[in-house]
């Protein structure tokens, strides 16, 4: 089993994602977890929900991912993922301006049925994507609007690509960060932890990209 | 649990798929607890076929007591033939192991009464019903004793559940009847001989006018000596395997060649066990009700759906039309992502051809629109169709050719239109699944969920321990028909029983003349109550009921609702209860991780058809019950 944590206290965060559909949610989760990447994968139905330990000093936390599914017509059931999670991140696809006003009514809902209790960030993906052609980029998400919903909603914002992998590791890093370690809040007894993680190497020296650099600029 | 032993004369077909559950598991485990496993509960003495009045209720308590222990036994079966077991699926005719076997007949009566849960049929307690007899040495007399030695406790109740039911022939290692060694293989090839007699008739040997599938039948060679006989048995098991294959294709021409009308009855009975490579595609067009069982009028409405098609499309891409750009931008995401493992989907031809089809089922379907997991749902219609285009010797080479290098434009048109239509056919049937809020889904799932409470309460109750919500991986069984649970190969397979599953309903939308493409048909429009009779020979299942029994309308409504949905849940439910010795000894994240991931990749369609089979156990048991609380 995990004997990387085991025996040392483990704080438990449950996290949801949220987005649009082909924003890269699963692809973030995939490259989190097992640090792979596929270039095409299968819009995910209802959700998929995957774990993952990684350390914070001396201390383990384990994410308890819920990956929900971004059509439209699959939103009802996110309150079902949300509603138990301390932790979201709502991502949209810096190259498509439509994902970034899903992105800003998923945080609107978010706050509005769980208020404050919930830390967010707000995560835009496809960073391998963005090319200069001379002053112009493709860019389709104004930097400004972005840090504008990031202070008035009090996120955290990172910009990733999971295909590179860069900031993806960050990403969970900041949001385990943000939440408090409860005195009693041990994990689930680790006899029956089936944590991915096992085998599947966290290795956070090899995905590191230059330093966390939160390019949002919003540290909040 | 064991109130009382009850004899009777009558044996019945759950009695020899108790038993046939038995043997398996005391071959495969040697397991010396069957007492507690085969003594199952006979709440009323006398519920022979005279009190099928009040048997619904009666079914549901005996059942609950049953199935506990089935579900286990069907643990163990799994077990046995994934191992190196010769327990395995046959033809029917080939395991019929006598001449005079009434196995054939049986199996059409058997089907019959499933349609007749409520009817008297004294008829069918016959001893006849011998499943387990088939040794090849008076199986008759034989397999009466087996029954009435073991299985006497168990006679009672069975008169209420007639199904059909995968059938253990040859005894089993556990068998107390232990035929030689020669006289299986005796059974063997007569049973080969036979059915080049009585083969072409099988089909028409009912009296009744209700066909249902057969089940593909279990085989458990005999042997005293697993080890010594295993090169032997598998020997025979290749050549038993190639006959079925011959005689499955000839059972199709029987039925599909120089037909005016095609019986659409026995089509879809034989097809419930699957469909030979080469008959798929017209089958697969028959079965969901798009090509016409009248022969004669197929090549014109052919011609004439075709043009619909495309005329649609036509008008669909004119200027005149607008595109709907968060439709058609959707779809487009989608489709590279469509079933991203296959070779064939990743050609640009194939993506730009399921485009059109999704895209134009969507804007011609908008109170549902383009929902994620049809786009998987239109890939076994396409490439099942896509093998009407190339030489037999190839057609397994589906997945990795790019067609338009053997297709002309016209040819992929046709396509195209037949795929999409059958498509609408299909989708037709789970309409609810797809609109806004997925009444259907959700009502599925919760149909599962109280299913497994009644089937596998122990496996429920963990649930509910560790807090796993059944929506939480059952969403996507339902939402995708099982199909990213399993290879393409096998849901294909699947399909073959499923499309034979669909209902019979014809709706008045379905013929878009090319005037009313305008019309969008929403999927919400009522369907229509009454069943098609296509022709005059053909009499649908509850036409038919209708003369004989009184409560027609009532069965008629539950017919159509029992059609793909319902069996769907109950294959999903039979999927789950298959891994209830594992689930239950896993915590919350075990159980979303393993249910998100199955152990399916080398599913077989053997293992399909087990599955299918018990998933079909499971309704014929449930079926009236389930309409108190599904």
């Amino acid at each position: 089993m995990d004997t990387n944590t085991a025996g040392i206290p483990t704080l438990t965060i449950k996290l949801v994602l949220l987005g649009e559909s082909a924003v890269g949610k699963s692809s973030i989760v995939l490259r989190f977890i097992s640090n792979d990447f596929t270039e095409s994968r299968e819009p995910t139905i209802g959700a998929a929900f995957l774990t993952k330990r990684i350390t914070r000093n001396d201390k383990a936390i384990k994410f308890e991912i819920w990956d929900t599914a971004g059509q439209e017509r699959f939103a009802p059931l996110a309150p079902m993922y949300y509603r138990n999670a301390q932790a979201a991140l709502v991502v949209f696809d810096i190259t498509n301006e439509q994902s970034f006003r899903k992105a800003q009514n998923w945080v609107e809902e978010l706050h509005e049925k769980l208020g404050d209790n919930i830390i967010i960030a707000l995560v835009g993906n496809k960073m391998d994507l963005l090319t200069m052609q001379g002053e112009i980029s493709n860019r389709a998400v104004n930097e400004d609007e972005i840090q504008n919903l990031c202070q008035q909603e009090n996120l955290l914002y990172f910009e990733v690509s999971a295909k590179t992998g860069k900031n993806i590791q960050e990403v969970f890093q900041a949001v385990g960060e943000k939440i408090p370690f409860p005195t009693h809040n041990v994990g689930r007894t680790s006899e029956h932890d089936l944590t991915i993680t096992d085998d599947q190497r966290i290795d956070l020296e090899s995905t590191t990209v230059e330093g966390a650099r939160e390019t949002g600029g919003c540290n909040c | 649990m064991h109130e009382r032993d009850r004899t009777s004369d009558s044996s019945s077909l759950v009695t020899s798929l108790m038993k046939s559950w038995r043997i398996s598991s005391a071959s495969s485990s040697f397991a010396s607890k069957k007492p507690s496993l085969y003594k199952m509960n006979t709440t009323e003495p006398n519920s022979l076929p005279s009190s099928y009045a009040s048997s619904a209720r009666k079914d549901r308590r005996t059942s609950d007591g049953n199935f506990e222990a089935m579900a286990k036994q069907q643990a163990c079966t799994r077990r046995t033939s994934n191992s190196n077991s010769p327990l395995r699926y046959v033809s029917p005719t080939l395991s019929t192991a006598s001449n005079e076997s009434p196995r054939p007949a049986l199996l059409l009566r058997q089907h019959h009464q499933r349609h007749h849960n409520h009817q008297q049929h004294r008829h069918s307690s016959s001893g006849s019903v011998n499943n387990a007899g088939s040794n090849g040495t008076d199986p008759n007399k034989k397999s009466d004793r087996y029954f009435k030695d073991l299985d006497e406790d168990w006679s009672a109740v069975i008169d209420d559940y007639n199904m059909p039911i995968p059938i253990l022939t040859n005894g089993g290692f556990g068998s107390p009847v232990v035929p030689t060694r020669s006289s299986s293989r005796r059974s063997t090839s007569s049973s080969i001989n036979s059915t080049s007699n009585v083969g072409p008739s099988v089909v028409r040997n009912s009296s009744s006018s209700f066909t249902y599938p057969q089940l593909p039948q279990l085989q458990k060679e005999q042997t005293d000596d697993p080890k010594k006989m295993q090169v032997e048995i598998e020997n025979e098991r290749d050549a038993q395997e190639l006959n079925s294959i011959i005689q499955r294709i000839s059972k199709f021409d029987n039925i599909l060649k120089d037909k005016t009308i095609i019986n659409q009855q026995d089509l879809r009975k034989i097809s419930w066990n699957g469909i030979p490579k080469i008959h798929r595609p017209v089958v697969w067009k028959l079965l969901i009700g798009y090509l016409p069982v009248n022969t004669k009028r197929q090549e014109s409405f052919l011609q004439r759906k075709r043009k619909e098609y495309k005329d649609g499309l036509k008008h669909t891409f004119s200027d005149q039309h607008s595109r709907d750009i968060p439709t058609w931008h959707q779809i487009e995401i989608d489709i590279p992502r469509t079933n991203p493992h296959i070779p064939l989907y990743q050609f640009k031809s194939v993506q730009n051809s399921l485009q059109r089809i999704l895209y134009l089922w969507a804007i011609r379907h908008p109170a549902s629109g383009y929902v994620q997991g049809i786009n998987d749902l239109v890939t076994p219609f396409f490439e099942t169709f896509l093998t009407e285009y190339l030489p037999p010797s190839q057609i397994d080479d589906v997945e990795i050719k790019d067609p338009s290098a053997y297709m002309t434009d016209e040819q992929v048109a046709d396509l195209e239109a037949d795929t999409f239509w059958c498509f609408t056919k299909l989708l037709e049937q789970i309409t609810d699944n797809y609109i806004h809020g997925q009444p259907g889904i959700l009502r599925q799932v919760k149909n599962l969920s109280q299913l497994v409470k009644r089937i596998d309460a122990d496996l429920y109750n963990h649930f509910q321990n560790e807090h796993v919500e059944f929506i939480q991986f059952a969403f996507r069984w339902m939402n995708c028909l099982l199909m990213r649970e399993f290879q393409m190969g096998t849901v294909i397979r699947m399909w073959d029983t499923y499309l034979s599953e669909t209902s019979q309903e014809v709706t008045s939308s379905y013929s878009i003349s090319s005037n009313d493409v305008k019309t969008p048909v929403t999927p919400t429009e009522p369907r229509v109550a009454n069943f098609a009779t296509p022709t005059k020979d053909f009499q649908s299942p509850t036409a038919a009921l209708s003369s004989m029994t009184p409560n027609t309308v009532e069965d008629s409504s539950k017919m159509r609702q029992s059609s793909l949905n319902e069996f769907h849940v109950f294959v999903c439910a039979a999927f789950l209860i298959k891994w209830s010795d594992q689930l239950v000894d896993m915590d919350f994240q075990e159980t979303i991780t393993f249910l998100q991931n199955p152990p399916t990749k080398d599913w077989s369609e053997t293992d399909i058809e087990m599955l299918l089979s018990e998933a079909f156990i499971w309704q014929s048991l449930y079926k009236d019950a389930t309409s108190h609380w599904l």
